[in-house]
């Protein structure tokens, strides 16, 4: 009796699904035909980190239980918290592969392509953080994004692309930039990086291969064995770009693609193309300098690409990347499993470069499973991996958090670059969590931000009853008790069962009776509180 | 029980429990408040109370040769004439007469030699101290200076940025790896679009977002939700303690006492007599200088006003491309009354002597003059001015060739600028911060020299 009210009340507001434009009912993706190898990987994963922890004397804590992985699991893949409904159901499923399952399914989820495009943007194009011309190219790279994530484009095909996009003016006949708004191309990633030929050798190194090889653009690398002249080298690749006119990224590119030298501005020093390793190129005839580093850079033999593309996704997944910051591969920052961050490679490699088989060979570890909950001093240590790390949301994951919570969702204008100028609800909630730490797991709540989801327009709304459609819906529903009625607000935000004790506090709450008390407005304090607690806005 | 709050009081002073005990006191309580009253008189009247800069912030780069360093004798100097200052040889605009009645307190800095002219660069530039380099974030000024200035128990927050104009160069208003927590407290809106250029809608601008309670929640039912809240953090924050955690009660603790303190009555611009406030000038500019007195007075370590633009103005700011005489003496009409009042008034409360003004944009302007009798960006030789605490006002520093194109003697850089202003606030400017890369970065580059004739 009691679970049926509480699943008609689930389908009400799976109504808002509709709104979200997600299917009502989804159907179980068949299982992948690399299941064993997903599951051999994930295996692999779990055994290496063991053997740390046995060295370490640490316990790991507790696997997390289903309603705790599935949050996680929906922000990490898909940058929002599940449908209420779809937390009941992976809760009462029966099927013991459900946790895979349920990957399979998000992976195909178009909030999966929505986030990812948001990371991999922030990956390639950090630039838009920090200067606002580069943001009039974010609607034509992001649909080039979404596009390659469509498809699963393979990693290395992906990078390739970019690196060896035309650019010449007369070649790709480009008209102003400004005109073609949205345009899918990943173009941007070379005007973010002012086209110019020392920019992109550090872009491609530091986002590709991990190295941050800038320092040695004006010295020899202070901690590492990179010289000037590798800089240069791999600058060299992209010596036959220049840019005509006086309209800066926006203006005409001409491009020798044949050239295979750059002079070092300001010096009579001309440097010879070559690769970071200080192996020679193989030339071949009638391909460009661009082509050939691009093939270089994306080998499967290359040592750094597949490592800092691994170790990039399970700095996303965990918080803390095995090389740690992500894109810092030097002697002095050694990875904290060398043998996993090889292996990992070696397997992204084999399996075609395919992001998702990595993110469900991750998701699928026992390590990846483990709860967030503090339960002995000895997994503090991040690097063990002996508990899940708390990340702190981007702005996005907030604000689509609250909006599937709440059931107010406005689409935003993918297409509007200046969406943080605070002229859309959206943008100006971005603006207002912008936040410019790289690392999910040192994000700090600002006092602006406390503000916002204290007393801001959104949350005020989401907890109003004549406002908010998910509130309504869970205090007006008929014949449900008010155990039930915070049950769904917990569904809602948690995506959990509320504990014995905390039912037992808030019903007390809501019931508590008196002369000004009215039930109804009780249970939109206790959205309220839901909505701003950490365990709501964290990652956990 | 007893243990763990000994934990949480170690580790932040004030236990999670405190946050209810406020909001339970709730306003008619406040003054009764143990601890939130101890703060409230450490802050006002200490003897060993730290300095504060005001940072007068001129979007889109001012004109030194229209308003500190005039050129009446060379051709580039245009129709504005210089006049005299209480400090004899030190001549400024004739559309300045208000600050130089107050020349003995400021010192035009007027050799800068810098390399940007670009907007976006060049703000960033002078913003943080640093360019934009790799995957660096640097903080933004108001962000390093309060991380040395400010106390974490101040009931306000210790960076307020008063109408930032954040479109052209985001990143140079950004805390950086400092982290949110020295993120500035924004007044006047979230986005360039609601603070317009010209707009005389001061009023609410000047009003924190969000400060308020949504409508039809009322004290007790505020409380009540606090109530609601503190039991969540309590179970998340015994399960998963750790600094993300710390620092989201953390700032509901700041939010909630900002809004119930009596500090946020710096806000209330009403309580000033209109004699004052007519005198710092009725628009936004000349309100958000008395706003940052009022923040300043009320321990507030660092405060910035941006000036944006005047109404009637044919350009955003002091990007006077066009027609740059009449929109300079435009914009001077709006300066000149709200920075020389601004002196005056802290000297009446004799906050003068701790209180560092600084006054610039991210670069100067061309000393030739272009056909649309505009002026263009100009790095090479240009002006910025200090004025207030820390410093030897009365004096000019530096000097640039007859035609205005070429600094003479003295150059300054934007890190001697920078390490002048850290000295002036009693900070070693050599002092180091970890990182977003983990590697250690002094507030201004090693290379930084400060002027030492100008400080005191």
């Amino acid at each position: 009796m009691k679970s049926n009210s509480v699943r008609r009340l689930a389908s009400a507001c799976l109504c808002f699904g509709l709104l979200l434009g997600t299917a009502l009912v989804r159907p179980v993706a068949a299982s992948e035909p690399v299941a064993d190898d997903v599951q051999k990987l994930a295996d692999a994963i779990d055994k290496l980190i063991a053997d740390q922890w046995k060295e370490n004397s640490v316990s790991p804590a507790a696997p997390a239980d289903d309603s705790e992985f599935f949050r996680r699991v929906s922000l990490d893949v898909t940058g929002k918290i599940p449908p209420a409904a779809d937390a009941m159901d992976f809760l009462e499923s029966l099927s013991p592969d459900k946790r895979r399952q349920v990957v399979d399914r998000l992976l195909e989820d178009p909030g999966y392509i929505t986030h990812f495009t948001t990371f991999w943007r922030n990956v390639m194009m950090p630039e838009v953080n920090a200067d606002f011309q580069v943001r009039f190219l974010v609607p034509s790279f992001d649909s080039w994004l979404r596009k390659q994530l469509t498809e699963n484009t393979q990693y290395d095909a992906l990078v390739k692309e970019i690196l060896t996009t035309p650019l010449d003016s007369g070649q790709n006949n480009r008209r102003n930039p400004y005109q073609r708004l949205g345009e899918a191309s990943p173009l941007a990633f070379f005007q973010a990086k002012q086209i110019a030929p020392e920019n992109l050798a550090s872009a491609t190194s530091r986002i590709f291969l991990g190295i941050r090889i800038e320092c040695a653009q004006c010295h020899d690398h202070p901690f590492d064995t990179w010289k000037q002249e590798h800089f240069w080298s791999l600058a060299a690749f992209y010596g036959g770009i220049e840019r005509q006119g006086n309209q800066g990224i926006f203006g005409r590119v001409r491009e020798l693609s044949d050239r295979r030298e750059l002079n070092i501005p300001d010096t009579e020093t001309v440097v010879q193309a070559g690769y970071l390793d200080g192996t020679e190129p193989q030339w071949r005839f009638r391909v460009g300098a661009r082509t050939t580093l691009a093939g270089w850079v994306t080998s499967p033999e290359n040592p750094y690409f597949a490592r800092t593309a691994v170790n990039r996704m399970w700095g996303h997944f965990f918080g803390v990347g095995i090389v740690d910051p992500v894109d810092d591969f030097t002697a002095g920052n050694p990875p904290s499993h060398p043998e996993l961050l090889d292996l990992l490679a070696k397997e992204f490699a084999v399996h075609n470069f395919d992001l998702k088989f990595l993110i469900r060979a991750i998701t699928a570890s026992r390590t990846y499973q483990l709860t967030s909950r503090k339960t002995d001093e000895r997994t503090d240590d991040p690097q063990l991996f002996a508990r899940m790390a708390v990340k702190g949301l981007s702005g996005e994951q907030i604000y689509d958090s609250v909006a599937q919570a709440t059931g107010s969702y406005r689409p935003y204008n993918a297409r509007n670059p200046f969406s943080f100028g605070g002229n859309d609800p959206r943008g100006e909630f971005l603006e207002t969590f912008a936040n410019n730490t790289d690392a999910t797991t040192a994000r700090q709540t600002t006092i602006l931000q406390a503000l916002a989801m204290m007393n801001g327009q959104l949350v005020a709304n989401a907890t109003n009853l004549s406002q908010s459609r998910s509130l309504a819906a869970v205090a007006e529903f008929p014949g449900l008790t008010t155990a039930e009625r915070i049950e769904n607000l917990y569904f809602l935000t948690l995506s959990r069962k509320p504990r014995p004790e905390e039912i037992e506090r808030l019903v007390k709450y809501v019931e508590r009776g008196g002369e000004k008390s009215d039930p109804k407005k009780s249970l939109g304090d206790v959205f309220w509180a839901l909505l701003n607690s950490s365990e709501f806005m964290f990652n956990h | 029980m007893t243990s763990k709050r000994t934990r949480q009081q170690i580790t932040t002073g004030i236990s999670r429990r405190d946050l209810m005990r406020l909001s339970a006191l709730g306003l008619a309580g406040y003054s009764q408040s143990g601890w939130l009253k101890a703060l409230a008189e450490g802050t006002a009247n200490d003897p060993k109370r730290k300095r504060a800069c005001i940072l007068l912030w001129m979007t889109g780069g001012p004109s030194q040769m229209d308003t500190f360093d005039l050129k009446p004798a060379h051709k580039n100097g245009g129709p504005i004439k210089p006049i005299e200052t209480a400090v004899p040889g030190v001549k400024i605009s004739e559309h300045l007469p208000k600050l130089a009645k107050m020349m003995q307190h400021v010192v035009p800095v007027r050799s800068m030699n810098t390399k940007e002219g670009d907007h976006t660069r060049a703000t960033y530039l002078l913003r943080t101290g640093y360019l934009p380099q790799g995957p660096i974030h640097y903080p933004t000024l108001g962000s390093l200076l309060s991380n040395e200035l400010g106390s974490e128990k101040n009931e306000l927050p210790n960076f307020v940025s008063i109408a930032p104009y954040r479109f052209l160069s985001p990143a140079a208003y950004q805390p950086g790896f400092l982290g949110p927590r020295h993120a500035p407290l924004v007044v006047g809106g979230p986005g360039v679009n609601v603070v317009r250029p010209g707009s005389d809608n001061y009023t609410q601008a000047l009003q924190v977002k969000n400060l308020g309670l949504p409508g039809g929640v009322d004290l007790q039912q505020a409380d009540d939700r606090l109530a609601l809240l503190n039991d969540l953090e309590e179970d998340f924050g015994t399960s998963r303690p750790g600094v993300i955690e710390s620092s989201h009660r953390n700032s509901y603790e700041a939010a909630v006492r900002m809004m119930r303190s009596e500090s946020v009555k710096a806000f209330t611009l009403d309580e000033e007599p209109d004699k004052l406030r007519d005198s710092y000038g009725r628009n936004q500019f000349g309100q958000g200088c008395l706003l940052a007195r009022r923040l300043v007075e009320r321990g507030v370590p660092f405060v910035e006003i941006s000036l944006n633009g005047v109404q009637g103005s044919n350009s955003f700011a002091w990007d006077t491309h066009r027609n740059n005489f009449e929109s300079i003496e435009k914009l001077s009409e709006v300066l000149d009354p709200a920075w020389a009042t601004l002196l005056e008034d802290l000297k009446t409360r004799g906050m003068l002597d701790s209180t560092l003004v600084v006054w610039m944009g991210e670069f100067g302007r061309t000393p030739t003059i272009n056909r649309n009798k505009g002026r263009d960006h100009f790095p090479g030789a240009w002006t910025t001015v200090l004025s207030g605490g820390g410093i030897k006002g009365g004096q000019s520093y530096g000097e640039t060739s007859a035609d205005g194109m070429t600094v003479k003697d003295n150059p300054v850089k934007v890190p001697d600028l920078l390490a002048t202003v850290s000295r002036a606030l009693g900070i070693d400017p050599t002092k180091q911060n970890i990182s977003n890369v983990g590697r250690p970065i002094r507030i201004t580059d090693t290379e930084a020299k400060p002027i030492e004739e100008i400080l005191v």
